[in-house]
């Protein structure tokens, strides 16, 4: 109980210094960069939206700084993260809903699909230890790591989108000959599109779980408890399994909390390359377009899922181990 | 391991089944005769609001030209020639201090209600009531609008303005009195279910797509051909870009890269045509000290490779401008060939711009930079717009041709919000900039660039003369432009005009901006050509859209 | 009784520090070990090139001089992008702009760290939890997102500005490990010994602490080197560097602009991505080198031809 406490003691402050980081980083920067941004929808926005985005970026206000600051807190609780100035008049919350679904398909299925896969060829690269796997999985995955993410997804489009033709390669979904809906069709048009993207993000993502599966393994394969294991005669894949993995796989779920960060990255610049509609091109497209609110929004929006799933996985991690929790 | 076997099994049927049912693309204009669906191609960069107010600056292009029409159109592209819409003739009063408009009978509205005189002076009525409708301005030249008759309108002018005529019958779209009037706040009404006498219906609008189908009651017998326009929110070029390579869809107006690999190669049925209508110009402060020398103007004219210029930054779409302003090949019949050439044509000549900026007293410094007897260099900062990977592209090689003949420029690649905070209140030193507003001849854009009442001092936002020109003479011209119908008398001032520039290089053209324009003649005929330029391609230019589409036929 | 001031050394020889003994330690571990000899080979082969990028390409490589969109030849080793400049020069050249990012936030971030890490854990106390708290909430804020917005809100910038947004954001993660190291350095016996001896604390982070975690420290420079180049061209490649400046991020944001891959220009586009994606394996290599060197566990095993029943034992470090 202390320890989920302590936990989430830690998401608390976490997410209040993401949020006063949000708040500082326009007030910050030299010459608002709202302030052009702002006199130019001065005379479009009403007096609600215009003052409720005068809070978020500290513009034209008169008010201290703790009460702006006090102002905004109020706001980020309430949900009002104003309006978008690219998708003007829809509220920065409503534009982003429409793209949330598309990035957790997207990234949820990856992950999920990237860990099973992942962890088994970790496990029978670590069991065949010397084996060919093995000594070919270390060097091939180092290598993968530093492979800027857009570059695999620009070599899949190469191959299978333009040379080939087998896959489409832009958008969530044709937009010209499909509506959004539960027909055959459509759900059949979204998985096609989303092919590419995912086994993009599923290849350069996917060499971390290896490797760190691998590598605890290895060092769990080391234990006594194996050892004895193995003397009993107990046979191999039960050892495998039963023993070593699911001991391994503990230290793999904080990597992979670790690792959000670069499945995100990941995802942003993928979603990019491949105009997948969802928040990491929405992002880019609010940079693009000076859409301030909408940008703040969206990292606030990144930056609390990362923090809920590390939460979460280190909640999984206490339950399914009991050192941790006394670890404190 | 065989859990893992199982499951992979699993994703790759799955995969599979995907890859089966995608849909292919769809040959949605194969459909003959009167069943054919029209797809667009415009991105637009953001989904749709589904709001069709015709006076709302990010609506009208969805809804003039579709649903609202105007008065009169008038062709940018032939010198102004004019096809009567809801007015069919029109006369200036004497002085051309009035202008009276004969209005169509026969026309209903959508909803079945008849247009009438009094819909038209409604209209003006509104834009004067509520300024903020008043896009174009026509009540800074107005003075009054009354019905004189069931179909006749008389508008009276505060001051003599004969190239309004454009903004006036072009430019107007006219709205039903029966329902604005009931309209509380008509800036901010979106106008979801719009009722115009025009070719189009919307039925259905999503954000993600707008469906027009065409009005039974159109007042043109058998018009529209075409039953079905598909208007989708594309939120990225490139995707607009591919819909339009693989033929799904048919009438593009977007910028493509290398658009021969990209989109002419994969049919026969692809073609495109830019129609040059505006300069992109190099402008300088007039106000700066260095650069108020007209013979530094002049030396950058000579040392900038403007043919260079068009190939290498606009890959040849954009041709090559030329100093006295004139848009070629739209408005070559009032171009001054003989003035322009003995005016030193100002084509590339580095060694001529060395030549005048010696004469005006400068050496080339051991930096590479041109200095004069006082120690002042020639360098300068440049402002564009960051965004436009062309116009950056542009200015890489104009800052070359410029080092090249010791005049330093650096580029500023600003966002589009910081490059209008710097360019209209003057803070700039030089600006690649392009006007905005398209006219029916060079005049339009001539004024906005010469005229002293569209510029401020230096700190004030000017309308659109940013460099800050003023000459009392110019302005004379141009007054009198405005108060004449006579074509020989406009001939002869815009070649006074062409004499300004040439002289006294007030900006620098450097490329003509064109309108994107990609078009697919394998399921539609009766698209705008070079040949037969009836109006103004590009799906976002209205009224010229509603042209467009009455003249496209399916095969 | 008096304690000999310098243990264990003969008198008059000049003192050797540690860390030369780390340095030569590591030199020969990198010959050894086949992957850092590669990675090292790279690393050296890119070092060079930037440092004399005139040798191999001759042209100058923003000058849009030739004639657009050819192929490669012989004349343009690469062919010419859209601009008529030749792409081979821009990679060559290209080169220098990203050795500078790679190594000076790698530096810069290595330093800091090293002062935060090794502060925390030795200053111990209310410094310790405020720092490590710091660290712990940066670690976990997605960095490329909050780059993002940093540059956005900058309006882009060019590479000082690519520089110290990523090194401000980036030193928590190598902070956290170094201070992990020196906590569990603080007890061993030679630090004690410096200790007892009278020894300034400054004195023994800088000679004693540090020097034994040599190691990690240039495995932490190689991280965050590599991950320089790799959020350096992200950034460049969306369109949030300087377009101007001849890089590898800033050919890729052009060749994107133009739809290379649609228009038959492959290469703009894959080349300098296969080139980050090389320079990025050599400091990975010498990366993973270095973990190998330090948890020798993790040493790849050496088949020898044995009897069977006379097998290795895996984790046992017996090659």
């Amino acid at each position: 109980m202390r320890f989920a406490l302590r936990r989430f003691g830690f998401f608390a402050v976490t997410l209040w210094a993401a949020l006063t980081l949000n708040f500082l980083l326009p007030r910050l920067m030299p010459g608002n960069p709202a302030l052009a941004m702002m006199s130019k929808f001065h005379g479009e926005l009403s007096p609600q939206s215009l003052n409720a985005l005068e809070i978020l970026f500290g513009v034209n206000t008169h008010t201290s700084l703790a009460s702006q600051y006090v102002s905004y807190l109020h706001q980020m609780v309430t949900g009002n993260f104003g309006t978008s100035l690219d998708f003007y008049p829809a509220s920065v919350a409503s534009v982003i809903g429409s793209a949330i679904w598309w990035t957790l398909g997207l990234v949820g299925v990856t992950t999920i699909l990237a860990f099973l896969l992942g962890t088994g060829l970790g496990i029978v690269a670590a069991w065949r230890r010397g084996g060919r796997l093995d000594s070919l999985l270390p060097p091939v995955f180092v290598i993968a790591s530093a492979v800027p993410y857009f570059l695999v997804a620009m070599v899949l489009v190469l191959i299978f989108g333009i040379s080939l033709h087998w896959l489409p390669y832009l958008g969530g979904y044709n937009v010209t000959s499909d509506t959004p809906g539960f027909s055959l069709t459509f759900i059949g048009d979204v998985l096609s599109h989303a092919i590419l993207p995912a086994l993009s993000l599923l290849i350069t993502t996917i060499g971390t779980w290896i490797l760190t599966m691998r590598n605890t393994m290895i060092t769990t394969l080391a234990e006594d408890y194996v050892r004895m294991a193995r003397a009993k005669g107990l046979p191999g894949r039960r050892i495998m399994l039963d023993y070593a993995a699911r001991n391994a796989i503990l230290p793999n779920l904080t990597g992979f909390a670790m690792s959000l960060g670069f499945v995100v990255s990941g995802a942003i610049l993928i979603e990019y390359v491949f105009n997948y509609p969802g928040v990491g091109y929405m992002l880019l497209q609010a940079v693009q377009g000076e859409d301030y609110p909408l940008m703040q929004a969206l990292f606030l929006l990144i930056t609390v899922a990362v923090l809920v799933a590390i939460l979460v996985a280190d909640i999984a991690t206490a339950l399914l181990d009991p050192r941790t929790r006394t670890a404190g | 391991m065989r859990r893992l076997t199982r499951f992979g099994v699993i994703i790759a049927a799955g995969l599979l089944a995907a890859a089966c049912s995608s849909s292919s693309p769809s040959n949605t204009g194969a459909a003959a005769g009167k069943n054919s669906v029209l797809t667009i191609s415009n991105e637009n960069g953001a989904l749709w609001t589904c709001g069709f107010n015709p006076f709302n600056g990010s609506d009208t292009l969805v809804s003039v030209g579709f649903v609202y029409e105007p008065l009169v159109y008038v062709n940018p592209l032939q010198n102004g020639a004019t096809t009567p819409m809801l007015a069919t003739s029109w006369t200036w009063g004497p002085g051309n201090k009035s202008l009276t408009f004969d209005i169509r009978q026969g026309v209903k509205f959508t909803d079945g209600t008849p247009l009438t005189a009094a819909d038209v002076a409604y209209t003006f009525d509104l834009l004067k009531k509520y300024p903020a409708l008043d896009l174009t301005g026509v009540w800074s030249v107005l003075s009054s609008v009354t019905q004189t008759g069931q179909y006749q309108v008389t508008l009276n002018f505060s001051t003599p303005a004969v190239p309004w005529f454009y903004y006036i019958a072009d430019q107007t779209p006219i709205v039903p009195e029966h329902i604005w009037s009931k309209i509380a706040n008509p800036v901010s009404y979106p106008d979801a279910h719009p009722v115009g006498s025009g070719p189009y219906e919307v039925n259905p609008c999503t954000p993600a797509n707008i469906t027009y189908t065409a009005n039974p009651h159109y007042w043109q017998p058998g018009e529209p051909h075409i039953q079905t326009l598909k208007y989708p929110a594309f939120t990225s070029n490139n995707t607009a870009n591919d819909e339009l390579a693989t033929g799904q869809a048919q009438w593009g107006a977007q910028y493509i890269p290398g658009i021969q690999a990209f989109y002419t190669s994969k049919s026969p049925d692809f073609h495109y045509w830019f129609p040059p209508v505006l300069n992109v110009a190099l402008v300088p402060n007039l106000t700066n000290p260095l650069l108020s020398n007209v013979l530094i103007r002049q030396a950058m004219a000579y040392a900038i490779n403007r043919p260079q210029v068009s190939n290498i930054g606009e890959s040849g779409y954009e041709p090559a401008a030329n100093q006295a302003g004139i848009v070629t090949p739209t408005y070559s019949g009032w171009l001054d060939t003989s003035q322009l050439a003995s005016d030193g044509g100002y084509g590339y000549d580095p060694a001529k711009a060395k030549q005048l900026l010696a004469q005006a007293g400068y050496h080339l410094g051991s930096d590479g930079i041109m200095v004069n007897a006082k120690g002042q260099k020639l360098e300068f900062s440049v402002i564009n717009i960051g965004d436009y990977s062309d116009w950056v592209a542009d200015m890489q090689v104009i800052s070359q041709d410029l080092k090249a003949v010791g005049i330093q420029v650096t580029p500023q690649n600003l966002t589009n919000t910081d490059y209008d905070a710097d360019l209209f209140p003057g803070n700039f030193q030089l600006a690649y900039v392009e006007q905005q507003t398209i006219g029916p001849g060079p005049y339009y854009e001539l004024n906005d660039w010469l005229n002293s009442a569209d510029t401020a001092p230096i700190g004030k936002t000017a309308a659109t003369n940013y460099e800050r020109y003023n000459n009392a003479a110019t302005d004379a011209l141009l007054n009198q432009y405005a108060a004449t119908t006579s074509t020989a008398t406009q001939h002869s001032i815009v070649d006074q005009l062409e004499q300004v520039m040439l002289t006294q290089v007030p900006l620098i053209p450097v490329t003509e901006g064109v309108d994107w324009y990609q078009y697919d003649t394998a399921s539609f005929t009766g698209w705008p050509t070079p040949s037969d330029p009836y109006a103004q391609p590009p799906v976002w230019a209205y009224p010229d859209n509603e042209q467009v589409l009455l003249h496209l036929r399916p095969r | 009784m008096s304690i000999p001031l310098s243990l264990g050394q003969p008198a008059g020889e000049p003192r050797r520090l540690p860390s030369s003994h780390a340095l030569a330690r590591m030199g020969r571990a990198v010959r050894s070990n086949r992957k850092a000899t590669v990675g090292a080979v790279l690393l050296l082969f890119f070092i060079l090139v930037a440092l004399f990028p005139g040798v191999i390409a001759h042209d100058n490589p923003s000058l849009d001089a030739y004639q657009p969109h050819l192929g490669p030849s012989t004349a343009h080793l690469l062919g010419t992008t859209a601009y008529g400049q030749d792409m081979f020069a821009q990679l060559v050249w290209g080169t220098r702009n990203v050795m500078i990012i790679a190594f000076t936030v790698g530096l810069a971030t290595t330093g800091i760290a090293v002062l935060v890490g090794v502060a925390a854990a030795y200053l111990g106390g209310l410094w310790d939890s405020s720092l490590g708290v710091l660290t712990d909430v940066l670690l976990v804020i997605p960095l490329f997102p909050l780059l993002i917005i940093i540059a956005a809100y900058a309006h882009g910038g060019g590479t000082l500005l690519l520089i110290v947004v990523i090194t401000v954001t980036s030193w928590s993660y190598t902070a956290r490990q170094l201070r992990s190291q020196a906590l569990t350095l603080r007890s061993r016996d030679f630090l004690q010994a410096a200790r007892v001896r009278g020894e300034r604390r400054l004195y023994v982070i800088v000679m004693e602490v540090i020097p034994t975690m040599t190691s990690l420290i240039v495995a932490s420079f190689l991280t965050n080197a590599l991950y320089a180049i790799l959020f350096a061209s992200s950034l460049q490649f969306i369109g949030l560097g300087d377009p101007n400046t001849v890089s590898w991020g800033t050919m890729l944001y052009w060749a994107q602009n133009n739809a290379a891959l649609q228009t038959g220009q492959p290469l703009w586009a894959i080349a300098p991505g296969a080139c980050i994606a090389v320079l990025g394996a050599a400091f990975a290599l010498l990366n993973y080198a270095f973990d190998e060197i330090g948890n020798p566990a993790l040493r790849p095993v050496r088949r020898r031809a044995r009897r069977p029943e006379l097998r290795t034992v895996p984790g046992s470090g017996r090659a």
